[in-house]
């Protein structure tokens, strides 16, 4: 268990968040310059916070009330730096073996081996920092922080100079450090896909605050607001009213479509009749149907850029009142036959994909 | 006739290498004193330091004879001791190293700051001590800066000449080192002495140069370990 609420003011912003993890993998994402890394530094005692409390299992690592601010040295917190910062003239073994020279020279062999063999790096226990390539540096900057034991593993942004072939499997290996290390871990990424791939919770920063911490398909489902919505990549934020609620369904009055959606709603605090809100739905939930229905909508492409599996488009809503509306969508090429520019279709926006965020 | 010119090398090396194992610690605990202190006499101090780079060694040893003298600070202090530096071997020590300081600090500040912050965050989440971090992780990479540093302070304080004739005059046998040799030589007219001493300087200069160049070496290459090909993951 992993308490935080910490406050920093910075030049540029003031850093004020709060959360707690339990035994589980925390993903924290937003923009550069958004206190990540801050927050990293502050719960390693690398640099002080202004106040606040941090509490590491049993051990209250930081207080400012009580003065308790205790050193790195004694916090047990695991850190792999974004450029792995491993001792250059240290040996691989000589770098893990670094946090534990307080255990007898068999138990450090035996340890460092261990470590070297989940890591997947036995052969190049003799070899130097400068002598592995980026992702061998990164298994090594890993097995050094784990071989302490560490109660909390914190990692910043671990695989963003990763290549992509490297990162996906370093990811897979990452998924199965949790076989053998039940601790906290906490690691900075921008990249949304990555965040979601390997945590169970995700914190959404930005301008030094917490918008949302809530598990991973929490924050997707139903981002707090516009802005975790936008951090997450929802790409269509559609402002309407609260017009008829009946059931678990929800109609929200949207003046720029000139029509009514119907959103399946999720959770059990439902929106108040004539509230203002926001729809939101994702590009790839967006469908493309050849006959007015439910939720839809004729539109006209207006530009498509073809993705690897998927093609992005743009559509230009058309109609009397919802004309200019930009919608954007993103099909799979398995599932839809490509659209090519100018044609005209409908676009369904299905109820249980569409979010109310109340902002 | 050996004894002539035998006698300010011997001289000149047992200084040299006491002023430059003085400098070398002083001025690696200045460094790493400095990299902490945020104080507001920061550049004030920095300065002081620096000082004796920028004044005449003249200046040098006419400040380092104030304050030694029977009737400055260190001198009354020292004579408390019944003991007294000026004009002695001791004296051409403190010259040395006074003026070569400046060099071995100005070095091993730059040598700790390349050393990346990160590399001693890491070993402190590994609970690694203050010392021990500085010992095993920080000196280790500066290593190769402070050497050059110490080099240079080591040439620094073989050419010292105003400050030590000030500070410690010249009594052959006791205070003569070679510089100060060669300048009385040469206003003695004896060239063979001349000679001799300056093909010494020369030689002990060739060799330093040697070892700056290997150890500037070692610092654009962080040691002399060989590069092997990269895995492909």
């Amino acid at each position: 268990m992993l308490e935080v609420r910490i406050r920093k003011n910075l030049p540029g912003f003031n850093l004020d968040v709060a959360f707690a993890v339990n035994q589980e993998i925390l993903a924290v994402i937003g923009p550069s310059g958004s206190g990540k890394t801050m927050t990293m530094l502050c719960i390693a005692g690398l640099i002080p916070p202004d106040e606040g409390y941090i509490k590491l299992n049993s051990k209250v690592l930081y207080d400012s009330d009580s003065d308790i601010n205790l050193p790195p040295q004694q916090r047990r917190v695991g850190f792999v730096f974004q450029n792995y910062a491993l001792f250059p003239h240290l040996t691989v073994r000589d770098n893990i073996a670094f946090g534990i020279r307080h255990l007898s020279r068999q138990d450090v062999e035996e340890k460092v081996g261990q470590l070297l063999d989940k890591m997947h790096i036995q052969e190049l226990g003799h070899r130097y920092p400068r002598q592995l390539s980026a992702g061998q540096q990164q298994r090594v900057a890993l097995g050094r922080a784990l071989a302490p034991e560490p109660d909390v593993l914190l990692m910043d942004e671990p695989f963003s100079a990763l290549d992509t072939h490297v990162k996906e499997r370093l990811e897979r290996e990452l998924l199965n450090l949790q076989q053998f290390y039940q601790g906290n871990i906490l690691f900075v990424t921008h990249d949304l896909s990555e965040g979601y791939k390997l945590s169970s919770k995700i914190a959404v920063y930005e301008s030094g605050r917490i918008l949302q911490c809530e598990s991973k398909q929490q924050v997707i489902a139903a981002p707090a607001n516009r802005t975790v919505a936008r951090l997450t990549g929802v790409r269509n934020l559609i402002a309407g009213s609260v017009a008829e609620i009946e059931g678990s369904s929800v109609w929200v009055a949207v003046p720029g479509l000139g029509g009514r959606l119907r959103v399946a709603a999720r959770d059990a605090a439902q929106p108040a009749i004539g509230q203002q809100v926001t729809v939101g739905i994702r590009a790839e939930y967006v469908q493309v149907a050849d006959h007015p229905d439910e939720n839809t909508f004729p539109g006209k492409v207006s530009q498509a850029v073809e993705g690897v599996s998927s093609i992005n488009y743009c559509f230009r809503l058309q109609g009397d009142t919802a004309a200019g509306y930009d919608l954007e969508a993103s099909l799979s090429k398995s599932e839809a036959p490509p659209i090519s520019s100018g044609q005209s279709c409908y676009l369904r926006l299905p109820p249980d994909r569409l979010c109310i965020i109340r902002d | 006739m050996a004894e002539t010119y035998l006698s300010p090398l011997w001289i000149s090396l047992k200084t040299v290498l006491t002023a430059t194992a003085i400098t070398f610690f002083l001025g690696i605990a200045a460094a790493r004193w400095m990299a902490r202190y945020q104080g507001k006499f920061r550049n004030l101090i920095d300065g002081i330091f620096i000082l004796p780079l920028v004044l005449p060694p003249t200046v040098v040893g006419l400040g380092l004879l104030l304050l030694f003298g029977i009737h400055g600070p260190l001198g009354k202090l020292l004579l408390l001791f019944g003991a007294s530096v000026v004009f002695s071997w001791p004296a051409t020590v403190i010259a040395a190293a006074v003026v070569a300081f400046p060099l071995m600090y100005m070095t091993a500040c730059g040598a700790f700051e390349q050393v990346e912050i990160n590399i001693e965050n890491a070993a402190r989440t590994l609970g690694a001590s203050e010392w021990r971090i500085f010992w095993s992780v920080t000196l280790p990479l500066a290593l190769p800066g402070v050497a050059a540093g110490a080099i240079l302070s080591l040439a620094r304080s073989l050419g010292e000449f105003g400050a030590t004739l000030m500070l410690a005059g010249s009594i052959p046998g006791r205070t003569t080192t070679i510089p100060i040799a060669i300048y009385f030589a040469v206003e003695a007219g004896d060239n063979h002495q001349t000679i001799m001493l300056v093909l010494i300087v020369l030689a002990v200069a060739f060799g330093l140069l040697a070892a700056l160049a290997y150890w500037k070496r070692r610092a654009t290459n962080t040691g002399n370990i060989p590069l092997v090909p990269q895995d492909i993951d």
